[in-house]
């Protein structure tokens, strides 16, 4: 997160500058934002495709049971995957900022493994392991113990792929802000006889807010849209948002309502993209007031 | 490492998120003026057959045609083609360069006018050499060349079960008498999980295939077999693996089976013939057709629109596929069915495969396929008894 406390970058009319961002933002204007907002458009037209406003295609799909449900496993994933990132991923980040050695750096090279990893190579490892008659299956009958249902193709396979995915990226985060707590801080509390609790609650997570919100945001966006896991690992049904989308362009065959379900699944993403810009420009501010 | 992170995932988003991915291959697969030279050939099958034409038609062709080059693109199918399709139709009421000259793996019934404005070439007129070599069976219109043959099989562990069902009624009854040990692909993610429902359907509408056709599908007229369907469906759903889980496509469904989880599922018979052969199946497992009405499968065919910049040229390509040296090579490097007589091909071929190829391979066609799948999803799927 280095770049965000660099000092804002002064105004100024370099046109090298201006030039250097013309490409991309060139290419984005007319290969994301201009395709992106004919969909956005035609979703707000009749479904027929005749021209004037219409809020059918929105109606079609809240008043669409299916479609509601689908909605409602997405959130449901995001969510759970959500805190379960942080349950996992904070305790780590706590162990590398407070102890260093051989131990913690390979513990934290083992949490970073994943991001080395695709995405379809973990679905795959993962339904050899954890799937029906996989590895874990054959250890643990092995010792006895039988019985065991595979999370594969129930609403928990996507859960666990991409806790797997989203991992390093949150600890990544998390120890970029613990590494901004001061330990004098924490040695005046542990000084004055505060429990590990009392800081961990008074002093560490207060300072890490801003970090917490970020990873806790940005995931949700991946999370929200993510096709591969939930395709791969899912069950049929219901399916989240971006399996469904899928469908519903490519063999349903009705790319208005798929553009219907890309807008509904955008507004809602960008209420935590929203989240994100608000937390980093209480930083920007809260620097500036410290520099002043 | 943290940047770069950060750039995948906001790619991942915008790409699949918005799910735009498929829309803008769609409207930027092409270039803005086609080439003298260059056939825009779309592929709209999977891997393996875009590997075929990569590897064998390609090549071929370029050597005996100097000068002359394939631009092959896989479309990802559905929709993305739909929308080329459609554009070429435009292209031709404007009299404007279609810009694709030949599509695979695709009908002539989409856009719904496109036949009778002329839209597609009519292939017993259009001089192609080799197509009186056609056989007749694998034909179904004028305005499609049919070049590529295959079918669905049940694949079963032969240890567990040593004499497979024979018939349909006779499926129903093993996977209800053999709870769990039964899978299906999602009918929507390769096709052969399509063709068991497909089956399902011609079962219980009297096993008339001729209802189903490529140009009379209708909402009502689709609805009352639809709502014989979904009962047999749902009645066997609690039997199947997990009480009514289907797999993500055609490996999933061979890989359940390969892990022993279930005994049997249903497989296209070229990947279950690789499977055997590579050894990632047990060696006792076996393919079985049914003996009353065989799963449906069927013919891959090509179209030309008429107005192509490269008419002469993919014309000329149409004539390569389906003579003898391509449809050999369908035989012995796809596993698939050719669709010339036999006689026309390697008498070798013909002497070792003939007898065991079918005389028809029934057919389901793809104009009935979006209402059936979502209808699956929607009164099948989505009516699981979870506990």
């Amino acid at each position: 997160m280095a770049s965000d406390l660099a000092p804002p970058p002064k105004t100024s009319k370099n046109p090298l500058g201006l030039l250097m961002i013309a490409a991309p933002v060139v290419l984005m204007g007319l290969f994301l934002l201009y395709p992106a907002l004919r969909v956005v458009l035609r979703t707000f037209g009749a479904a027929d495709g005749s021209p004037g406003f219409s809020l059918e295609n929105y109606a079609r799909f809240f008043n669409d049971s299916y479609s509601l449900n689908n909605l409602g496993i997405t959130l449901w994933t995001t969510v759970v995957t959500l805190i379960l990132l942080i349950v996992v991923n904070l305790p780590i980040a706590l162990y590398l900022r407070f102890r260093k050695g051989r131990l913690a750096t390979f513990i934290q090279a083992l949490a970073l493994f994943p991001m080395f990893v695709p995405g379809v190579i973990i679905c795959y490892a993962l339904i050899r392991y954890i799937g029906p008659n996989g590895l874990l299956q054959s250890l643990l009958e092995h010792v006895g113990i039988t019985g065991y249902q595979t999370p594969i193709m129930t609403p928990w396979g996507p859960v666990i792929g991409l806790l797997w995915d989203a991992m390093p990226f949150t600890l990544l985060v998390l120890t970029a802000g613990l590494a901004g707590i001061s330990n004098a801080a924490i040695e005046a509390a542990q000084d004055v006889g505060a429990s590990r609790l009392r800081i961990l609650w008074s002093i560490v997570l207060p300072q890490i807010r801003g970090s917490l919100v970020v990873c806790t945001s940005l995931n949700f966006l991946s999370l929200f849209g993510s096709v591969l896991q939930p395709y791969m690992l899912g069950p049929t049904s219901p399916e989240l948002m971006g399996p469904f989308m899928l469908r519903t362009f490519s063999s349903v065959r009705d790319p208005l309502q798929a553009g219907t379900q890309a807008t509904i699944t955008f507004l809602i993403c960008s209420v935590a993209g929203l989240l994100y810009i608000l937390s980093m420009g209480n930083r920007r501010k809260a620097e500036k007031e410290t520099v002043a | 490492m943290n940047v770069s992170d950060l750039s995948r995932r906001n790619f991942l988003k915008t790409s699949s998120a918005l799910g735009l991915g498929g829309l803008m291959a769609g409207t930027f697969v092409l270039r803005a003026n086609a080439a003298p030279g260059v056939i825009d050939v779309i592929i709209n099958s999977d891997t393996n057959i875009l590997d075929f034409w990569t590897q064998v038609i390609k090549p071929g062709f370029e050597a005996a045609n100097a000068g002359v080059t394939l631009n092959l693109v896989s479309s990802g199918g559905g929709a993305a083609t739909d929308l080329l399709a459609e554009r070429a139709f435009a292209a031709l009421q404007t009299k404007t360069d279609p810009q694709v000259d030949f599509l695979e793996a695709y009908g002539p019934y989409h856009p719904a006018d496109a036949i009778s404005a002329g839209l597609w070439t009519d292939f017993p007129k259009a001089g192609l050499a080799n197509y009186a070599n056609i056989n007749p069976v694998t034909v179904r219109n004028e305005w499609s060349l049919p070049y590529r043959g295959s079918q669905v099989v049940m694949f079963y562990n032969g240890d567990k079960i040593p004499n497979p069902p024979k018939s349909f009624p006779e499926l129903i009854e093993w996977i209800k008498a053999n709870p769990g040990e039964f899978a299906y692909a999602r009918p929507d993610k390769g096709d052969s999980g399509a063709c068991f429902i497909e089956r399902a359907l011609q079962e219980v509408t009297g096993k008339n295939p001729d209802l189903f056709k490529g140009d009379n599908y209708s909402e009502s007229y689709a609805k009352p077999f639809y709502d014989k369907l979904w009962p047999l469906l749902k009645d066997i759903a609690p039997s199947l693996y997990k009480g009514g889980e289907y797999t993500a496509g055609n490996t999933p469904s061979i890989q359940l089976l390969a892990s022993g989880a279930i005994s049997m599922t249903i497989a296209w018979s070229d990947m279950a013939l690789t499977a055997i052969n590579e050894g990632v199946v047990p060696e006792s497992t076996r393919l079985a057709q049914l003996g009353d009405l065989a799963f449906t499968g069927g013919f891959s065919t090509i179209v030309i629109p008429k107005s192509a910049a490269n008419y002469a040229l993919a014309v000329k390509l149409a004539d390569f596929i389906i003579s003898p040296e391509i449809q050999n090579k369908i035989v012995t490097g796809l596993g698939g069915f050719p669709s010339l007589k036999w006689d026309a091909m390697d008498p070798a071929l013909a002497a070792k495969y003939a007898a065991a190829a079918p005389t028809s391979i029934p057919e389901f066609p793809g104009t009935w396929e979006p209402s059936l799948f979502d209808g699956w999803y929607r009164e099948v799927a989505a009516n699981l008894a979870r506990d």
